[in-house]
């Protein structure tokens, strides 16, 4: 018993770590910037495609892929900033909701039509088998993730935290009239944050590509977990983030063995309620960070 | 004297009119609405299943048709159950269709043969598997694939009456576990393996559902792993299928024998997804092929072509769910056609319902013999194709080549089952 819910708790652990992974994109866009990007599946679903092709045509792996996968997405980040997150920012709430669910049934159509219905995968390493550590038994591919996980994190908080681009965002998000009064080029920081967490989103699917298929709508299976995540860390939080990847990782984990896998899902948004409830601004969330967002 | 000689005009008009029509019709098409989702995350289906329709008519025409008169398919792409209503009904009234056929899959298959039926256009449902598309007191709706409830037994028989042995145990002390996604498939599939099992004195020692949309697996793996199966009865749609084969592997789950249902298991993806330790996965399903012994000399002849020009037109061999399409098909070009006159819905609902084929006599080894309102299982029951024929066939590796063999019933079966207990992961 206590082996199984060890190796529960440790597979929960690595699955929450890229779940972590996946949401540190969104941290930065959702959680900073206030954009409610629906599209967030759809980019991760595009540059699990460009590992992918990076892996079958170019003779790569999915992590040295990375190094094309990565400047690909910050690019596309870019282009779909200046197209349609910028001019629809000054306008109501809901319009880049819309917009951006609209970009979302759009880059799943497209896929479909390319790429067609088919499932994808590249071949895992060491044929598919794991480390074991005594009882408990690891893939090699969720172990790098749990490293890049932790690497990406404690980069992007240093990168937050100490240099003058992390303290212009921060000042943007806080106030962004006074933050252009001190001479930060506002709209500049808005489209540099937005295409670092889309090139994040392509680092995560470079690390989730030997993990799960590709396929047009592979995003919609992770595009909640992420907001979630987002919402439970404590928006902006980029160390939220991970812990609250872990936590949803191991909650799912425990819950599916112990009650239920029909209600895993049930269960950690049970968790996530409980937390809005007793701590509305996340696990590690500043108090009134809700009240943050650029937009009144 | 005026009125007279006009109603007499009126009269031989009308009955020129009436005799032109009676030869026209004569050479007039037999036009059928296919709706098929040809776009949308069901494409390949559709598309496959397109093809092999289309082989079914050009056949059918090549050989003078039906009575002289040529089949048309006048198809629709229905991506969703929406469309699947819009598209039948537009079928319906700007074609004034009689005779509708389809669907791909089951949701599609409840739409249409809804739209159909409000029509009252006769519907040939040749896949679609849920029981509730015959359990609704529908007249002119008819499964001729075959319902949830016969991929459940064919699972259980070949477990019992052929597993059992190869695994060393008597059925009655083999530990049996069903796992199955909890949309309308794989519940369907699964009520229909736990009530089977209890008809048979079995007790499953695992019984449960999960989302096919979890990206995590481990809970999973390790109950089964607790339980220690000797046979898993896996009803999945192929991501998850991708994902529990993995998972199992990497926490060295071992099961002697995973009979998987349809269609995450009968996927071709799988195998490119989880390599070679596809082979030895049993899959229940419509077989692909049978053994050409047990057909009628002129069916068995037919499929033999339709397997040809399908493999050149598409490059690799038809899936059992393509073959399904066709065999539904031949038998209402050959078996239902002939014997109609007006082509009114209640005329071929009344030669279905008649019909009283014995297995073999479609191309892919099924009979027909419809419910009809009176008999159990469930009196709302109408049209659903008792003797269509689901069994169970394996990937397997022959010459280096992957094959898709029936191994189940005997009767069907192509080929001995093989690598029954599976090797160990790092045999396989």
């Amino acid at each position: 018993m206590l082996t199984t819910t060890g190796q529960l708790i440790v597979s929960g652990v690595l699955i929450g770590s890229i779940y972590a992974l996946m949401s540190v994109g969104l941290t930065l866009i959702f959680g900073v910037l206030r954009i409610v990007n629906f599209a967030h599946g759809e980019f991760l679903m595009m540059a699990m495609y460009g590992a992918w092709l990076g892996t079958r045509y170019l003779g790569l792996n999915a992590y040295t892929a990375a190094i094309a996968v990565v400047p690909a997405m910050f690019l596309f980040g870019t282009i779909v900033h200046r197209l349609i997150i910028s001019p629809s920012l000054d306008k109501p709430h809901l319009v880049v909701v819309f917009a951006t669910m609209g970009l979302s049934i759009l880059m799943q159509n497209v896929a479909l039509m390319i790429m067609s219905a088919d499932l994808w995968d590249v071949p895992p390493m060491l044929g598919g088998r794991s480390f074991t550590f005594g009882p408990f038994y690891a893939k090699p591919e969720l172990l790098i993730g749990f490293a890049v996980s932790l690497m990406v994190t404690f980069i992007l908080r240093w990168i937050i935290k100490t240099t003058y681009l992390g303290k212009a965002i921060r000042a943007t998000v806080q106030d962004g009239e006074a933050a252009m009064l001190m001479g930060i080029p506002v709209p500049r920081i808005f489209l540099i944050t937005f295409a670092s967490g889309s090139a994040l989103v392509g680092l995560a699917a470079c690390t989730m590509m030997p993990l799960f298929s590709v396929f047009p709508t592979v995003g919609l299976n992770f595009v909640l977990i992420a907001f979630v995540i987002v919402v439970l860390g404590g928006m902006g939080s980029i160390e939220g983030a991970l812990l609250g990847g872990i936590c949803i990782g191991i909650a799912q984990s425990l819950s599916s063995y112990f009650i239920a896998p029909a209600y895993g899902q049930m269960f950690f948004f049970s968790l996530f309620l409980l937390v809005l409830i007793f701590r509305p601004s996340g696990l590690l969330g500043q108090k009134g960070t809700a009240n943050l967002g650029i937009n009144p | 004297m005026r009125n007279w000689s006009r109603r007499g005009i009126i009269t031989f008009a009308a009955a020129v009119l009436a005799l032109t029509a009676a030869d026209t019709r004569a050479q007039e098409p037999i036009r059928i609405g296919v709706l098929l989702p040809l776009t949308g995350p069901f494409t390949k289906n559709g598309t496959e299943h397109w093809e092999a329709m289309q082989i079914a008519r050009d056949m059918i025409n090549e050989r003078g048709g039906v009575n002289g008169r040529k089949v048309e398919l006048l198809v629709a792409d229905v991506p969703s159950p929406a469309a699947a209503i819009s598209d039948t009904e537009r079928l319906i009234s700007t074609q004034k269709i009689k005779i509708t056929t389809g669907s791909g899959l089951s949701p599609l298959a409840i739409a249409v043969s809804q739209a159909s039926e409000r029509a009252g256009v006769f519907h040939w449902e040749t896949t679609g598997a849920a029981e509730i598309i015959t359990r609704r007191g529908f007249k002119y709706t008819f499964q001729v694939g075959g319902a949830s409830r016969l991929y459940a037994q064919a699972a259980v028989n070949f477990t019992l009456e052929d597993l059992a042995k190869r695994l060393g145990k008597s059925p009655t002390d083999l530990r049996i576990a069903l796992l199955w996604e909890n949309r309308a498939f794989g519940k369907s599939v699964g009520d229909g393996v736990r009530d089977y099992v209890k008809t048979k004195n079995i007790k499953l020692i695992y019984d449960e559902g999960y989302d096919q949309f979890a990206t995590d697996m481990t809970p999973i793996v390790q109950k089964l792993k607790d339980v220690k199966p000797d046979v898993l009865i896996a009803i999945s749609f192929p991501n998850d299928a991708i994902l529990f084969q993995r998972k199992a592997k990497e926490l060295d789950f071992y099961v002697g024998a995973l009979v998987g249902v349809s269609a995450g298991y009968s996927n071709p993806d799988l195998e490119n997804s989880i390599g070679s330790v596809v082979y030895g996965i049993f899959d229940s399903d419509f077989l692909p092929k049978v053994n050409p012994k047990v057909l009628k000399p002129e069916v068995a002849q037919a499929f033999d072509e339709y397997n040809r020009r399908y493999e050149a037109k598409m490059k690799r061999p038809p899936a059992g769910h393509a073959s399904v399409s066709f065999s539904a098909l031949w038998a209402l070009f050959n078996e239902v056609f002939p014997k109609a006159k007006t082509f009114e819905p209640d005329e071929l609902r009344q030669i279905a319902l008649s019909l009283d084929l014995p297995e073999g006599s479609l191309a892919n080894g099924s009979g027909i013999k419809f419910t009809n309102n009176d008999w159990a299982p469930d009196l709302k029951d109408a049209g659903q194709n008792l003797r269509a024929a689901i069994g169970v066939w394996q990937w397997q590796k022959v010459n280096g080549r992957t094959e898709h063999n029936p191994v189940f019933p005997k009767s069907l079966a192509t080929n001995e089952p093989t690598l029954v207990p599976l090797p160990a992961w790092d045999k396989r």
